[in-house]
């Protein structure tokens, strides 16, 4: 039971650590915009309520003496996950500060960098806090004021991260992985086909096309052909 | 690194909180930001990619145009900037993604994402670049280019403990991923592999961040102090040497070359008798010159003598020998000079401290040609500390300058063979040179073997002590035992003092028994007269042993050493001194060595007893 619970919220984390990044990455390109920043806020206020929740709920497991062996590496192997997550947690935060300095949303003179992006990222946000809809609700001048919020809140994790190396000590290098190279490509996700194909396309183009034009001579031969008997039937009759 | 039209922009400093870009990034991020102006920067085309559009491509073309417009640079200049802007990863091609430069044809390139902006405090990571290759992985259902497959592998082992996060923060990315435009989502995809080419580089890439942005040290540092430092050293080592340069100050008499006046190689040679001025001053600037020549080490060792610490040059050389000398016989020579200089009770032990000596024995076990370092880094600093100083102020020294000799310069020849080749000579031979080393080495040593080899065929009862054949065979040597008192040197009748059965001397018959050119008998059971060896004046280091003093009146049990006094001349006064066994190099005024003519000063710290 407490071992699904980790997990459960160790997954949870996990998934707002990965929107966290892509948010993170449109900062100062032209996605760039106020709900961007206010989603950054909102994920990783998120991001850290579950850290925490994660930390409680692993500390607790693994200060208790009364688990198994077996159990406790498997605690221990969660640790490890969830110490890695909360430093690149930390890294993208820290990004977003210096990336939120440079790239101020209302001065006129800086100019957004010409990314080749044009949609938003609403939809990520929106999975990163598990709603339907993003609702946006902050000032306009967000970009600014936020950024000593999250100065203090990179403080936050980092005070954590290091009460968390001196209350647990697990040494990292003793884990094992449980999935071997090449897992995910056993995983069970459904690949889009349009995504695949487009970026696919690049590198075989001469193949994909070489194959579409076939197809279509070959279709439009069958295609004559059943008109001319058409025809034919239709003349003869 | 950066062309210098970077530094000259003028542009105003962006302010950043934190220090993590040097200065000219900051300025070509700077420019990146201009680039984007919609009025000045750089026009952007739309590229079509299969069905789509994707804004903000720009041609190459245009960059290379808006930076010489911008930046009022040479073409060539411009070319340059732009190309490290490619490789550097703030624009990636979009036609060829692998190659990173700048072309000024069509081809269409597309600013990067400030995220993968090349920063100093952001190295590329390996668990980033993990996550990214197991994303590839689940895009193109496993089909990575080989050198990925490789540090896929590589990584898998290197970062095993975090590959369980790798690969669930992969499943995530690509899943959220998925939440964006489909042409953001390839947008995304072209910075990613444009950024990680740029910091993995494929192998057969150019990799331009290798000596680049991960240096350790600022490079706008000042560095201002320590050029300073070198620069003075610099200026007071030309100054020091200045007179003694050939070239720069001339050469006494002449320089061979231009006047084919072989004499200046002959004025300084190795081992010459007087040695020039130049020379002898240069001793003075520094130990290591002093140790450098060999002259000059010669007569260090006529002071070191004085001072009764002369085995440390001599274990000095013995280690110099043994570390360029023939390999072959490392293990006898260490040997050697384990038996010699290091051994408890050894002849001529030299003074090192406790831990020296226990790394040095340590080694011994099994010798090579660096075995001896330690102990002889600690002599060197010994002699160098102490003694060096004495030197420079002794009458050795001084009357070494004082003889030295000053060359007069002697006019360029004029040539008898107008119309013909002149045959110039040549220096010395070094093969030539070497032989005359090896056998005046030789002769020393055939000399000076025989006391050794005689004194120890002695009484084979009682140990020959060390001390006695030390101080026949190596003048101003004390056997600086700590249970022997100093024994004597070579030019005084003395008395041994030895630990034994009687206090007296056991080496009775000492063995004076080698080619023993006057015969005769000393009282007291004395074997006949001491060897004469060739009475090699002037030359330190060389015990003269003339035959026994007729009737010298010897008391029984005395050592009856060499040094006849010639009849007549007083009898030198009996001091009783005592030497402490480590009072090498340490107070008493320096006494002058073996005196061929007799003088009357015993040695210090030699026991003359009254009988």
């Amino acid at each position: 039971m407490v071992k699904e619970e980790c997990k459960a919220l160790l997954d949870a984390l996990n998934k707002v650590t990965a929107c966290y990044r892509h948010m993170v990455l449109t900062i100062g390109g032209t996605s760039d915009s106020q709900n961007l920043r206010e989603e950054l806020k909102k994920t990783r206020q998120k991001a850290q309520e579950l850290a925490v929740a994660n930390r409680n709920k692993l500390t607790t497991v693994l200060k208790d003496k009364t688990v198994s062996k077996e159990d406790k590496a498997e605690f221990e192997r969660l640790w490890v996950i969830f110490s890695t997550c909360l430093e690149i947690l930390e890294i993208d935060m820290r990004r977003a500060l210096e990336l939120g300095h440079e790239f101020p949303l209302n001065v006129p003179k800086k100019h957004l960098i010409q990314t080749g992006m044009s949609g938003g990222t609403s939809g990520v946000a929106a999975r990163a806090m598990s709603v339907q809809n993003m609702k946006y609700e902050a000032e306009h001048n967000i970009d600014v004021v936020d950024l000593k919020d999250l100065e203090n809140e990179i403080n936050q994790v980092g005070e954590m991260m290091y009460e968390m190396e001196m209350k647990v000590s697990v040494p990292q290098w003793t884990v094992e992985a449980k999935q071997d190279p090449g897992a995910e490509l056993k995983s069970t996700i459904s690949v889009g086909a349009s995504s695949i194909g487009m970026i696919s396309v690049e590198e075989n183009k001469s193949f994909c096309d070489i194959s579409k034009v076939l197809a279509g001579i070959i279709f439009s031969a069958v295609l004559i052909i059943a008109i001319v008997l058409a025809v034919c039937v239709v003349k003869l009759s | 690194m950066l062309p210098r039209a970077v530094v000259v922009l003028g542009l105003p400093p962006v302010h950043s909180c934190n220090t993590s870009h040097p200065r000219h990034a900051l300025q070509i991020e700077a420019l990146m930001m201009e680039m984007q102006n919609p009025d000045t920067g750089i026009k952007t085309q739309t590229q079509k990619v299969m069905i789509t559009n994707i804004p903000h491509a720009v041609a190459g073309n245009d960059i290379l145009q808006w930076i010489l417009q911008r930046l009022q640079i040479t073409e060539e200049e411009a070319l340059h900037l732009g190309d490290l802007f490619v490789k550097y990863g703030y624009i990636y091609p979009l036609q060829e993604p692998k190659n990173l430069t700048l072309r000024t044809d069509g081809s269409l390139y597309r600013f990067q994402t400030p995220y993968f902006w090349p920063a100093q405090s952001w190295p590329a990571d390996d668990t980033d670049y993990a996550i990214y290759l197991a994303k590839k992985n689940i895009k193109r259902k496993g089909i990575l280019e080989e050198y990925e497959k490789e540090h896929y592998n590589m990584l898998n082992q290197k970062i095993n403990y975090k590959w369980d996060f790798v690969i669930m923060q992969a499943k995530e990315q690509y899943k959220a991923g998925k939440e964006r435009k489909k042409e953001d989502r390839y947008a995304l995809d072209c910075q990613e592999r444009a950024y990680w080419l740029v910091n993995r580089t494929p192998p057969g890439m150019l990799n331009v961040l290798e000596y680049g942005l991960d240096r350790a040290t600022d490079p706008n540092e000042n560095k201002v102090n320590q050029v300073r430092q070198l620069v003075c050293w610099l200026v007071k080592y030309s100054e020091q040497f200045l007179s003694n340069d050939p070239i720069l100050s001339g050469c006494l008499p002449s320089n061979p070359w231009v006047t084919d006046d072989p004499d200046f190689w002959d004025l300084n040679a190795k081992l010459v008798e007087v040695p020039t001025r130049t020379r002898v001053e240069r001793w003075a600037f520094n130990f290591s010159e002093l140790m450098r020549d060999p002259k000059g080490r010669q007569n260090f060792q006529l002071f070191l003598k004085k001072e009764f610490s002369g085995e440390n040059l001599s274990f000095w050389e013995a280690c110099e020998d043994l570390k360029y000398g023939d390999q072959s016989k490392v293990k006898e020579k260490a040997e050697e000079i384990y038996k010699l200089f290091l051994a408890p009770g050894a002849r001529r032990w030299i003074n090192i401290d406790g831990t020296t000596m226990g790394i040095t024995v340590k080694g011994l076990k099994h010798p090579h040609r660096y075995v001896l370092d330690a102990a002889q880094t600690h002599i060197y600093m010994l002699m160098k500390k102490d003694s060096y100083g004495r030197y420079l102020k002794s009458p050795v020294y001084k009357e070494m300058l004082a003889k030295a000799v000053v060359p007069q310069e002697t006019v360029k020849k004029s040539s008898n063979f107008p119309f013909g080749r002149r045959h110039l000579r040549s220096s010395p031979s070094p093969i030539i040179l070497r032989q005359q080393e090896e056998e005046a080495k030789a002769k020393e040593a055939a000399t000076t073997v025989d006391i050794t080899q005689v004194m120890s065929k002695l009484d084979p009862s009682s140990p020959l002590p060390e001390g006695v054949s030390a101080a026949l065979g190596f003048p101003g040597r004390l056997c600086q035992q700590p249970a022997f008192p100093a024994c004597c040197l070579g030019s005084w009748s003395c008395r041994c003092h030895f630990p034994g059965t009687s206090g007296m001397l056991a080496v009775t018959d000492l063995g004076c028994s080698a080619s023993a050119p006057s015969p005769h008998t000393s009282e007291g059971g004395m074997p006949n007269g001491c060897p004469e060896l060739p009475p090699e004046a002037g030359q330190p280091g060389h015990l003269s042993l003339p035959p026994a003093p007729p009737g010298g009146g010897m008391a029984q049990g005395r050592v009856k050493l060499c040094r006849p006094y010639p009849l007549g001349s007083n009898r030198p006064s009996l001091e009783q001194r005592w030497v402490t066994p480590q009072g090498a190099g340490r107070g008493g005024p320096p006494q002058s060595a073996s005196n061929p003519s007799g003088d009357v000063h015993p040695p210090k710290g030699c026991i003359l007893g009254t009988p």
